[in-house]
């Protein structure tokens, strides 16, 4: 095995300025590659899938899919599926096109630790049997992709890469970067999710096996790659399916905010405090993104930061981030808010998404901004007046479960965390109208919503 | 082996032939959209679901065997 | 006697009857044209039938003509059928599976019509129509064009009917794309009928195939005006073909087969035309 670096954080992003090529292998070793000789101790190619599935790695782009489960299915596919059941190539996707609006991780990752990512896209591209490889970007990357460009051929001519890795830029809206809008974009189609089955692990890109997995979750497989799956144990707990470390993006009312890396099980508070503590009084805390949800502040502090236990409390891990809401915000306002974003990204294509988010958005936004004796209709769709909150729990039962990406389960799980945790406003809102707070700018970003139509 | 009912939800375009022929199975919403009933279809009700699958006018009623 | 044989049969199914009428109307042979006046109470202006010029085939060529205008029909209400499915139309007492049931028996019936009206032909010696004329279009020694147009219209009903029984095992999309070729093969068989023209001058079988292009006229209007709001283009453009197949096909029946002598323009041969069938006719097994 490697010499396993200090085993402390960060692990993945050094401290410093991004790493060069050399910096970058002389810190973490060489690339293990299976037919590297003289290579002593570390799992072998042949085994990084196993490796990767006794780590217990969970995907970091929001899903937490266990990424070794997901590398064996696109191995196996693509010693299957082949025309006469040959061995076809299949497809590795490192997934940059972060669209959470509140997460900057995966950006910062890019920026600051390219090497270790792209380690992760030839090694899984040698375990899965790939022939080639993407690196997707946001349209809105700008110079990111010509600099990342620049590395992907800086190891090529080291032969670092092992497979062709082609840097691709994809649309900027929220379902974009969900797998199968990544590979359908890929395929020259529209960002819009499509239906599974296939699943782009068994029909991806080119019609192949694909490979879909965030960059964060890459540079893991580099790390399990090098040192074990012990090691990459040795922070998180495993047993709680969270072992490792991850990325998680802390923004809102704390005075350090930024992208900081932890052992998984830490707890929120360890982090806001690691954040500089809060700015101003706290009142929430928003867990997971925008697929995640509301948590009371104080209760909140003490949930370790784990995608099981911030589910059991009603948000999620996601993509790792965390929004602290100040008292001087509005949390039923900027609930309406983001439901009227969600409703915005809707692809358009699934019924009950198409009908059910525009609906829940506008009863939470009647909910928030209308005078109580200001004639608010709730629902003109079928089946009409069931005022308010019962509504809009209808409206998030009809559309939980029935699109073909979870853009309605996300959505419809946020929207309820907020009427659960800013209760008292609703309340509020109902009997004496909007509060003074909803005048202030939304502090949840929303790119390209211009707000309720 | 028990099979399970599943909407493509793309490709379902709300036309309610499913919830005429399966009404036992399939509500409405109330844009039309249809609400499947969670579990595996009963033994006695397969034959209604294999002809509502094949009725389905984008056939974006799926009746799959559960694994 | 065969003449009264042939009126026997007009009268169990008036299809028949009708299409005797426009052999009168195409002054082809006297025999049906008994048949034909008397039904219609007219003088009898044929002159008497020559002995032997009525034969064994009649009754099958009648037969040809009146499945073919019974599978018109049935064509004309699975077209309408599948209009009103594509509309959506759904009263409580008419649910959509009623009318997607109906779409399929009546789709099935008219292609088994279909099937009878060829096999008649084929059996008929009196057109000397082949089994590759009847899939294959244009090859055919009588009136190749009109014929032809059948063989398209039976081909699409084929692949139709095909991709129809299969539809669950491929992708919507493919069957979609076949499916949408009814939009051509209807226009192409009331074409047919029309072109092949032997009842066409008949005032009631005009009458009937007038009430069927009404049917699918109005219907397919509805459809325009009802769906693809994304896609209003088409719908122009649509609407604008439906309006000019109805101008030009009106312009052309009046000018075509409503004239007289259409039976020659159409193709048909000669020695079929001309007064003396049996000298002319190269016809097998020497009964004509």
């Amino acid at each position: 095995m490697t010499q396993a670096i200090k085993n402390t954080l960060p692990r993945l992003i050094p401290p410093g300025g991004p790493l060069t090529l050399a910096e970058h292998l002389a810190r973490y070793g060489p690339v293990p590659f299976g037919d590297e000789p003289g290579r002593a101790g570390g799992p072998s190619t042949a085994d990084l899938i196993g490796e990767v599935e006794r780590a217990g790695l969970t995907g970091r782009g929001g899903a937490g899919f266990p990424a070794g489960r997901k590398m064996r299915a696109v191995a196996e596919t693509g010693r299957r599926a082949g025309p006469l059941r040959s061995q076809v190539g299949t497809v590795v996707v490192a997934n940059g096109a972060e669209s959470e609006p509140a997460s900057g991780k995966d950006r910062l990752l890019l920026t600051r630790a390219p090497h270790l990512v792209l380690d992760g896209v030839a090694l899984a591209a040698e375990a899965v049997g790939a022939t080639r490889g993407y690196l997707s970007l946001h349209a809105g990357a700008g110079e990111l992709a010509a600099d990342l460009a620049a590395v992907i051929a800086e190891r090529d001519r080291l032969g670092l890469n092992r497979v062709p890795i082609q840097v691709v830029t994809v649309a900027g809206t929220y379902v974009a970067s969900q797998e199968t809008a990544l590979v359908s974009q890929l395929n020259g189609g529209a960002a819009r999710p499509s239906f599974v089955p296939p699943r782009p692990s068994q029909k991806g890109a080119h019609g192949r096996p694909t490979l879909v997995l965030n960059v964060e979750t890459l540079a893991h497989v580099a790390l399990i790659a090098r040192f074990g799956a012990d090691w990459f144990g040795e922070l998180g707990t495993p047993s709680a399916r969270s072992a490792g470390s991850a990325l998680v993006t802390v923004s809102g009312a704390v005075r350090q905010p930024g992208v900081y890396e932890i052992a998984l099980g830490t707890p929120v508070g360890d982090l806001i405090r690691r954040a500089g503590g809060p700015a101003e009084a706290p009142q929430a805390i928003l867990a997971g993104g925008y697929f995640g949800g509301w948590l009371p502040y104080e209760p909140a502090l003490h949930i370790p930061l784990s995608d099981p236990d911030l589910r059991a409390a009603g948000a999620a891990l996601g993509p790792g981030v965390l929004v602290v809401l100040p008292v001087s915000a509005c949390g039923l306002a900027e609930t309406a808010w983001i439901a009227g974003y969600l409703a915005s990204q809707s692809a358009g294509q699934c019924g009950p998404c198409t009908n059910g988010l525009p609906a829940l958005a506008d009863t939470l936004g009647q909910l928030a901004f209308a005078r109580p004796d200001g004639g608010a209709s709730w629902g003109d769709d079928p089946p009409g007046p069931t005022p308010g909150l019962g509504w809009a729990e209808q409206l998030m039962g009809l559309v939980r479960g029935r699109g073909a990406c979870h853009l309605p389960d996300g959505t419809a799980g946020f929207v309820a965390s907020g009427l659960r945790v800013f209760a008292d406003e609703v309340r509020q809102h109902s009997v004496a109208g909007p509060c003074a707070r909803v005048r202030r700018p939304p502090l949840l970003p929303a790119p390209g919503y211009g707000g309720r139509a | 082996m028990s099979h399970s009912l599943r909407v493509n939800p793309i490709a379902c375009e709300a036309h309610g032939v499913c919830a005429e022929l399966l009404p036992e199975l399939i509500t409405q919403d109330p844009w039309g959209y249809p609400i499947v009933a969670p579990g595996p279809v009963p033994d006695g009700l397969l034959p209604l679901a294999r002809r509502a699958a094949a009725a389905c006018p984008t056939l974006a009623l799926l009746l799959t065997p559960d694994e | 006697m065969i003449g009264l044989a042939a009126f026997a049969l007009a009268r169990g199914m008036p299809a028949g009857a009708v299409s005797a009428a426009s052999r009168s109307a195409g002054a082809l042979s006297a025999g049906p044209a008994l048949a034909i006046t008397r039904l219609r109470g007219t003088v009898l202006s044929a002159p008497r039938p020559a002995a032997g010029v009525v034969n064994a085939s009649t009754p099958l060529w009648y037969l040809t003509r009146a499945t073919g205008l019974v599978a018109l029909v049935l064509l004309t209400a699975s077209m309408a059928l599948g209009l009103l499915s594509s509309v959506r139309y759904q009263r409580p007492a008419w649910p959509r599976f009623v009318t997607i049931g109906l779409h399929r028996n009546a789709s099935l019936l008219a292609l088994a019509f279909t099937a009878l009206h060829i096999a008649t032909t084929l059996a008929d010696s009196y057109a000397p129509i082949r089994l590759q004329d009847v899939v294959i279009p244009f090859i055919s020694a009588y009136r190749p064009l009109w014929l032809g147009l059948g063989a398209i219209a039976l081909d699409l009903m084929l692949a139709m009917t095909v991709t129809s029984l299969l539809r669950t095992r491929m992708s919507y999309r493919s069957w979609r794309v076949v499916h949408l070729s009814a939009y051509l093969c209807w226009p192409v068989a009331v074409l047919h009928g029309l072109g092949t023209g032997s009842d066409t001058q008949v005032r009631w079988v005009l009458a009937l195939t007038a009430a069927c292009v009404a049917v699918i006229a109005v219907l397919t209007g509805w459809r325009l005006a009802y769906g693809w709001p994304a896609h209003a283009g088409a719908r122009l453009v649509g609407a604008f073909a439906l309006l000019l197949a109805l101008v030009v096909g009106g312009a052309w029946l009046s000018a075509g087969p409503l004239q007289p002598g259409w039976a020659r323009r159409a193709g048909t041969p000669a020695y079929l035309i001309g007064g003396d069938k049996k000298a002319a006719a190269p016809a097998p097994g020497g009964t004509r």
